[in-house]
């Protein structure tokens, strides 16, 4: 059932070890609109949370492959095909020549798409979200641990929800207004 | 006038050490330079632009007819400059009415199409924005007209007095239409004298003609057969056929006090103070004589080579020896029977008047000369320090100086005139055989300029009195043809006009040696005066070509120096650099030492032409002025010199520190014991070990071969390059940074023991790699190959990185570190070579193998449907040389002279180990030693 | 690792505290103003060389290249310890860089921005320096690929780009930090944009981490290339003393020995200064020092084996350069770079000296100057004689030379003073995780 004026339910533990048992919990009654906030990298948190492939490593590939083949492709163009001309009597396609740039380009393309594509993929920049709005987020986001359940899961009720939060053990259970 | 530069004494002493090379922060240079472009620009008063000059008076184009003009192609007109009295034949570019470079002209006897480092300069001293623009009345502007009003009452009490108190003083004159005028003045003006003062070319005490293809031993006693002077071309192209003959190769003995070009190329050379030289020559006439036996084993194997070739050797002494060694000259040429086969004496220079310098002080100082006619020349500056000319001059009344530059001179007189560039204006001139040529001008006046033909029928009050009707009169009086007008046009065409006259095969009568017996080496150090290889007597001070052109041997440029040999050095506690006192008689001049390997010991030898005050804004200031050490008895020193060290550390602007070739042999010689093929070896990898396969090339594939048998080491070249290719002067300050722009340059090297050296010489332009190390490294690709496999430079496209020139193993590209070319002065606009662009700063710039002569070539053959014939391309260095030295042409085609001469086994490349495959090679040099001499 | 119990909380507090509550002291303004006269003098210095052209430096024929190529590898390679800290070692899971990996970063990004301004600055037209550049150029004119200096336009520019992204993207939770922590708002609102909303998602942190991860292994091999390039420039030359294969390792221990240099030189007084010895411990002294002489005897072994080269080969002009450095005019460049880069690291071998300050800053003050030495050796020495003794000559900087040079240095310190200044130089988020964990295993 939709609950509007609301985007979710926020757990707040000191523990990383709770908010993980919580997320656990959480895809086991069945949430899956669940997202946790941690001061730090808690390793296997989003595993618990159901995402277990980041899509990074594919994007870092796809785009070193363009750097790198479009790099060679340009040098060979410009050299042998668009440009040809006796330099220091070298054969126009001067393959070895050719590899440092390749390599080059080949990284910083690759370098550049994991970033973008990383950014692309957790919808950054936004500077605001409505998490900011739980109390005290600012304060203890660097030292405490936040699990969500989000308004628009489909199993989400005021509620239970809260209840089942509160099974967890948490600090404070907050209500993110939307 | 200009502040000087700082004179090579006076800079502070610098050391490597020091951290801030002179001039670190370019203020000092930036000055210098800043006001030497200003004093250019602002001294331009005729706004003449860039537009055509065409003469008045009809002139004769050597190949079209100027009225048949094509805008971009030049022209080519036959003229003749006369140079120290001794008629040059030259072929001058004109391009729209601009001279642009001068050549010698094919046709001409004595030039032979080849030319000299100053016949190439003349072209700038023709657009020297520093010459003089107006006649000028003590020193300030003043018209002709004025000078008409003074002059005109002048003559009138000439006739009355018979020209009594009226002096002529003039230098060397090789138009003999001028000595006619003269002569004509002095019949109008019986009581009139005339004077002749020449510091650069004085009376040869035995004017002599020599033939060096005929000899096969040859021995120069100080002579400098190949240097400044009339005959140089010939000699050198002589000596170049005799070395390069298959059997009798000629073998050349020099005995000599500094080293010249001469000594450079002897098999065999001796170094000997001025003294020791004559006593030297005495003996060896003695030993011939009575047959004794020689003191040394070296002159006795001399003697016997000698009398081995009777009739075919000569023995000629030296411009600057003491009439004694030119009679011991003369009478072993007599012994040995080569008067009239090897050599020719000519008789004593008729065209000379007796009266020299001295009888015109002495005149001026009782008060016994009224007016004095300068015509050219720089007395007050360049007279010996005991003939006080510039304080007599005072006691003349009215006082005339008529020369190309406002200089010492021009100062102190009462009236200067500006003299008309040989370029200018109509002449003619005699050369060293005796034949005879018409100059004709290729450029209107610049300036309200007269030639001396002009101003001397002013005082005879002559009707005309233009220079095309002055010589076509004169010469319309001597040659009486019924047909005068062919005889003009042919002449005035070729360049050439009447044969060579038959030297008289007479032998003079002994000269009146005065019995300058040979006084035992004294044990103090002997001065020796020599004029500068370059600027002369100071004449050419303001030529920056010659100024910058690096000086025989030394390699010095902007300065002249002490030269003393190593061991001299060693026994007078000095080193290189060091700054001396160096004192003669009772004068002293402050100058620093240049220990040069195969001067000779227990002497020291100074260069005149530096230390001028009024040279202009690019002569003034520079060096040291050596006439204050000489003196008219000793014009070319004596025994009695001293030297005191003052100070050190003098920085030398030279543009070659090293001396050695230090265990590399970038030259290679062939004599007996080290035959052709084992000297041109070629450490050249093989083909097969390149990764790259070969590049292709379908003809023509210009390269170049330099025969160091033949190059005399003048760096005619290098100047001819300068003038073809639009190349800058940089300046003193730079080039002691090391920023000097020859895109060819003659290396030196000594060679062995220090003490006696061999001197060797090498030329060294772009390679033009077919391996380029250049072009691989420059990343915008501003230096490529085209497609007849010249290296070329893109200036437009360079950005200046400079890795080509680290990259070079040769270290022939010159970049331009700051903005090098005036393009302030108008003038200079108008003497650049239109298709060769002015590289800015910033830019990387090298030997291109003159690539506008080639495409010039090019569009010709297309035109006519034919391919370039061998020889239509020559660059401005093949041109230029003297000795025929550098060839050039299409390697592919086996017909042509280059390809020949590569397959020569003397034929190799420099540094061919390292696999760059350069298109330029060298012929190892032929050495003919005398295998009884160690 | 920290002594004193800490948790997140005070972690957070003490290192956002350096920026954000610590009152500016009069010391930060002397330093800053200091090296910013450096910055004043670098702008005179490149006004009157772009004004004159590269003549107002001492280059010439035949020593084309002078200061402008030493500085330019001298901070090209100290441009390396930042990244080879970050990446390598973290791929390497060498916790303790932890501490010093954004200093460090910084340091590469500001030194190679140094490092970056003389390619430009030395082209005799640098106003066309965009000739190097691949564009679609209307006379169809591209670089020319087979040149070194093309391989470095790439090898520089991909570094930098690469180190800053990594550099950033290391900085975002903390400058979310900076933001929660920030008490103003319009410091709020400039950390805010800067930490482009982070919030800590577990989803976000774990996709973070990975691309972290990606972008390490990418920096490794680039770290590795881009001193390796650089000496390209010189073993691909012919001239002796550059035409060698051993340049690219021996260029690349170089760059990492004297980047370690100059972070000991910034770290042990900024330490001092910011009272961070609990965080930046002996530890971290001990182990750069360790680096610092792993690398300098690579650097020895360079020496030595180009010195044995140039004997075994029995090549004179290479026998000829090697007894030239040592003996010739630049006799002193020699001596100096063998007794910095050699002989002094080794004291580093004694513990107690690598794990005392003083010594310490100055072994690392010693080994900046032998590296700078080494360039001028490699660039100057070589070429002032090569093959024709007929073309031979000198060399000297001249007071531009100096002034440039200098004046990148008062760039770099004011750089980084600027950087301690306004962002933390220690990682938080890193720092957290490791404490919590750490703390743990306690």
């Amino acid at each position: 059932m939709k609950v509007n004026g609301v985007y979710g339910l926020i757990a707040e533990f000191e523990e990383p070890s709770q908010v993980l048992a919580a997320a656990r919990e959480a895809r086991a009654a069945g949430y899956r609109r669940v997202d946790a906030y941690t001061p730090y990298l808690v390793e296997d948190l989003a595993e618990e949370l159901g995402m277990h492939n980041t899509g990074v490593p594919v994007i870092t590939l796809i785009c070193g492959i363009i750097g790198g083949v479009g790099g060679y492709g340009m040098e060979y163009f410009a050299a042998a095909i668009h440009y040809p001309i006796n330099v220091g009597g070298r054969p126009l396609h001067s393959w070895p020549a050719f590899i440092p740039i390749t390599f080059e380009l080949t990284v910083l393309f690759a370098a550049l798409g994991t970033v973008i594509g990383m950014l692309i993929l957790n919808g950054l920049p936004r500077p605001h979200h409505p998490v900011f709005e739980t109390p005290f987020f600012e304060q203890r986001n660097q030292s405490h641990f936040y699990l969500c359940i989000e308004a628009k899961d489909p199993l989400f009720d005021r509620t239970t929800t809260q209840e089942f939060l509160l099974k967890q053990k948490p600090a404070h259970v907050w209500e993110v207004p939307a | 006038m200009s502040d000087p530069l700082p004179p090579a004494n006076s800079e502070a002493p610098l050391r490597d050490e020091d951290e801030f090379a002179p001039g670190a922060a370019e203020w000092p240079e930036d000055l210098s330079r800043r006001r030497f472009l200003q004093i250019m620009a602002a001294s331009f008063a005729l706004a003449g632009g860039a537009c055509t000059r065409l003469p008045h008076g009809e002139i004769l184009p050597y190949i079209r007819q100027p009225e048949l003009l094509i805008p971009g192609k030049p022209l080519y007109f036959a003229t003749a400059m006369d140079f120290g009295g001794v008629g040059h034949g030259l072929l001058v570019r004109s391009n729209e009415g601009r001279p642009t470079k001068i050549e010698g002209n094919p046709d001409h006897p004595t030039s032979l199409g080849r030319s000299s480092v100053h016949a190439q300069a003349a072209l700038l001293t023709l657009y020297d924005p520093a010459r003089s623009h107006a006649a000028m009345k003590l020193g300030h502007p003043e018209t002709w007209e004025g000078l008409l009003g003074e002059l005109l009452p002048e003559i009138e009490k000439w006739k009355e007095s018979a020209g009594a108190g009226v002096h002529l003083l003039t230098q060397r004159i090789a138009s003999p239409t001028l000595v006619a005028q003269i002569q004509q003045f002095l019949k109008k003006f019986p009581k009139a004298q005339w004077h002749f003062h020449d510091a650069a070319f004085p009376r040869s005490p035995m004017p002599v003609t020599v033939h060096l293809e005929q000899a096969r031993v040859v021995l120069s006693l100080d002579a400098e057969l190949f240097g400044y002077g009339g005959a140089n071309v010939p000699n050198a192209l002589a000596f170049a056929k005799a070395r390069r003959r298959d059997e009798n190769i000629s073998r050349l003995y020099a005995v000599e006090v500094t080293p010249t070009f001469t000594g450079a190329m002897a098999d065999h050379r001796r170094a000997l103070s001025p003294s020791a030289l004559v006593k030297f020559a005495q003996d060896l006439v003695v030993t011939l004589r009575d047959g004794s036996k020689s003191s040394d084993n070296w002159s006795a194997a001399l003697l016997r080579d000698l009398q081995k070739h009777k009739g075919q050797c000569v023995v000629v002494a030296g411009e600057f020896q003491p009439p004694s060694v030119h009679e011991a000259a003369r009478q072993i040429n007599e012994a040995l029977g080569n008067i009239g086969k090897t050599i020719d004496y000519l008789p004593a220079e008729a065209s000379l008047p007796p009266s020299g310098l001295p009888e015109l002080v002495t005149a001026m100082q009782r008060g016994e000369v009224d007016t004095l006619l300068i015509f050219g020349g720089n007395p007050a500056y360049d007279s010996p320090v005991d003939l006080p000319f510039g304080e007599a001059l005072a006691r003349v009344p009215f006082s005339v100086h008529h020369g190309l530059y406002p200089n010492e001179t021009a100062q102190v007189c009462r009236w200067h005139l500006p003299e008309s560039h040989f370029l200018e204006t109509w002449s003619d001139v005699r050369a060293s055989d005796g034949s005879e040529s018409i100059a004709q001008p290729l450029i209107e006046p610049l300036y309200p300029s007269k030639s001396a033909h002009e101003l001397i029928a002013v005082l005879l009050e002559q009707v005309p009195t233009t220079g095309y009707d002055i010589i076509r009169g004169a010469w319309e009086q001597r040659h009486k043809t019924d047909n005068f007008e062919n005889f003009w046009r042919k002449s005035v065409h070729d360049g050439v006009a009447a044969l060579p006259m038959p030297p008289s095969a007479k032998a003079p009568e002994p000269a009146a040696a005065p019995a300058a017996k040979a006084e035992v080496e004294s044990k103090s150090l002997e001065l020796v005066i020599r004029p500068d290889a370059h600027v002369l007597d100071g004449r050419f001070a303001e030529n920056a070509w010659l100024q910058e052109l690096p000086k025989p041997l030394t390699q010095l440029t902007w300065e002249n120096a002490a030269l003393i040999a190593p061991q001299t050095a060693k026994a007078n506690h000095l080193e290189h650099g060091d700054v001396v006192e160096l004192r003669y008689r009772d004068h002293a001049i402050r100058v620093p030492v240049w220990v040069l390997p195969g001067q000779a010991e227990g002497c020291v030898t100074v260069h005149l032409g530096y230390g001028r005050t009024y040279a202009g804004p690019v002569g003034s200031g520079l060096g040291s002025n050596a006439f204050t050490l000489q003196t008219s008895d000793a014009p070319w020193g004596g025994p009695g010199a001293e030297m005191h060290k003052i100070g050190d550390g003098h920085r030398f602007s030279t543009t070659q520190s090293e001396r050695s070739m230090e265990d590399r042999d970038p030259v290679r010689l062939v004599t007996a014991d080290k035959p052709a093929v084992e000297v041109a070896r070629e450490d050249l990898p093989e083909t097969t070990e390149t990764l790259y396969p070969k590049w292709k090339y379908t003809g023509p594939a210009w390269g170049m071969v330099i025969d160091l048998s033949a190059c005399i080491g003048c760096s005619a070249c290098t100047i001819a390059c300068q003038a073809e290719n639009n190349i800058p002067v940089v300046g003193r300050e730079q080039v002691l940074r090391r920023r000097e722009m020859h895109w060819i340059r003659v290396d030196r090297y000594f060679d062995g023991d220090n003490n006696a050296p061999r001197l060797l010489h090498q030329p060294v332009p772009c390679m033009h790699c077919e391996n380029a190390p250049c072009e691989l490294v420059c990343p915008v690709g501003a230096t490529v190959h085209d497609h007849e496999g010249l290296n070329v430079m893109v200036y437009n496209r360079c950005v200046g990185t400079r890795y080509c020139s680290n990259n070079c193993p040769y270290k022939v590209r010159r970049f331009n570190f700051l903005k090098f070319n005036d393009d302030h002065s108008e003038t200079l606009k108008l003497m650049r070579n239109p298709n060769v662009s002015v590289r800015m700063r910033g830019v990387m710039e090298k030997c291109t193998y003159c690539l506008q002569r080639i495409s010039a070539a090019r569009i010709d053959a297309e035109k006519e449907k034919r391919k370039i014939r061998d020889g239509e391309v020559i660059p401005a260095c093949a041109q230029a040389c003297p000795a025929d030295a550098i060839v050039f042409g299409d390697i592919l085609d086996p017909a042509s002279r280059v390809a020949a001469m590569k397959k020569s086994a003397r034929n190799y490349s420099l540094l061919g180990e390292l696999n760059t495959r350069p298109r330029t090679t060298y012929l190892a040099r032929m050495q003919n030693p005398n295998p009884e001499i160690g | 690792m920290p002594t004193t119990v800490q948790t997140c909380e005070t972690l957070s507090e003490r290192l956002s505290a350096v920026v954000l509550k610590r009152p500016t002291k009069l010391g930060w303004f002397t330093c800053i103003a200091i090296s910013f006269t450096g910055v004043l003098m670098l702008n005179v210095a490149i006004s009157w060389l772009l004004l004159r052209g590269v003549g107002v430096w001492g280059i010439n024929e035949p020593v084309a290249w002078g200061f402008a190529i030493v500085n330019f590898v001298w901070w090209i390679g100290i441009g390396h310890a930042g990244t080879f800290i970050s990446a390598i070692l973290l791929l390497l899971h060498q916790h303790w860089r932890t501490s010093i990996n954004r200093f460090t970063e910084a340091m590469t990004l500001f030194a190679v921005a140094c490092a970056a301004l003389f390619p430009l600055l030395h082209l005799g037209r640098p106003w066309v320096f965009y000739f190097l550049v691949p564009y679609p150029d209307t006379m169809r004119l591209w670089p020319q690929w087979r040149s070194p200096l093309v391989w470095d336009v790439f090898a520089v520019s991909t570094y930098f780009t690469v180190s800053l992204v990594y550099w950033y993207i290391g900085l975002v939770p903390d400058l979310a930090t900076m933001r929660d922590r920030a008490t103003r708002r319009w410091i709020k609102v400039i950390y805010g944009i800067g930490a482009l909303g982070w919030r800590g998602s577990a989803k976000h942190w774990a996709r973070y981490e990975m691309a972290y991860l990606l972008l390490a292994g990418l920096a490794t091999p680039l770290v590795l290339s881009v001193h390796s390039v650089v000496s390209l420039d010189f073993s691909v030359a012919i001239l002796p003393g550059w035409h060698s294969t051993i340049f690219p390792p021996y260029f690349v221990a170089g760059a990492i020995f004297s980047g370690f240099a100059m972070v000991l030189t910034l770290l042990i007084p900024f330490r001092k200064i910011y009272k961070l010895e609990d965080v930046i411990s002996e530890r971290h002294l001990d182990l750069a020092s360790k680096v610092m002489l792993a690398t300098g005897l690579m650097v020895a072994l360079g020496y030595a084996s180009e010195s044995w080269m140039a004997w075994y080969s029995d090549e004179p002009n290479e026998e000829f350069l090697a007894l030239n450095r040592m003996l010739g005019p630049y006799w002193p460049v020699w001596w100096t770079t063998m007794t910095c880069n050699v002989l002094v690291p080794q004291l580093l071998w004694w513990r107690r000296i690598r794990i005392s300050p003083l010594p310490l800053f100055i072994i690392s003050l010693l080994v900046n100057v032998g590296m700078w030495a080494e360039r001028y050796m490699i660039v100057v020495v070589s070429l002032h004689r090569d093959f024709l003794p007929s073309s031979w000559g000198k060399f000297h900087g001249t007071v531009w030379d100096w002034a440039t040079f200098a004046g990148t240095i008062g760039l770099f310190f004011t750089l980084m003073f600027l950087f301690v200044r306004l962002l933390p130089m220690i990682p938080i988020a890193e720092l957290r995780k490791q404490t919590v964990e750490e703390g743990k295993e306690v």
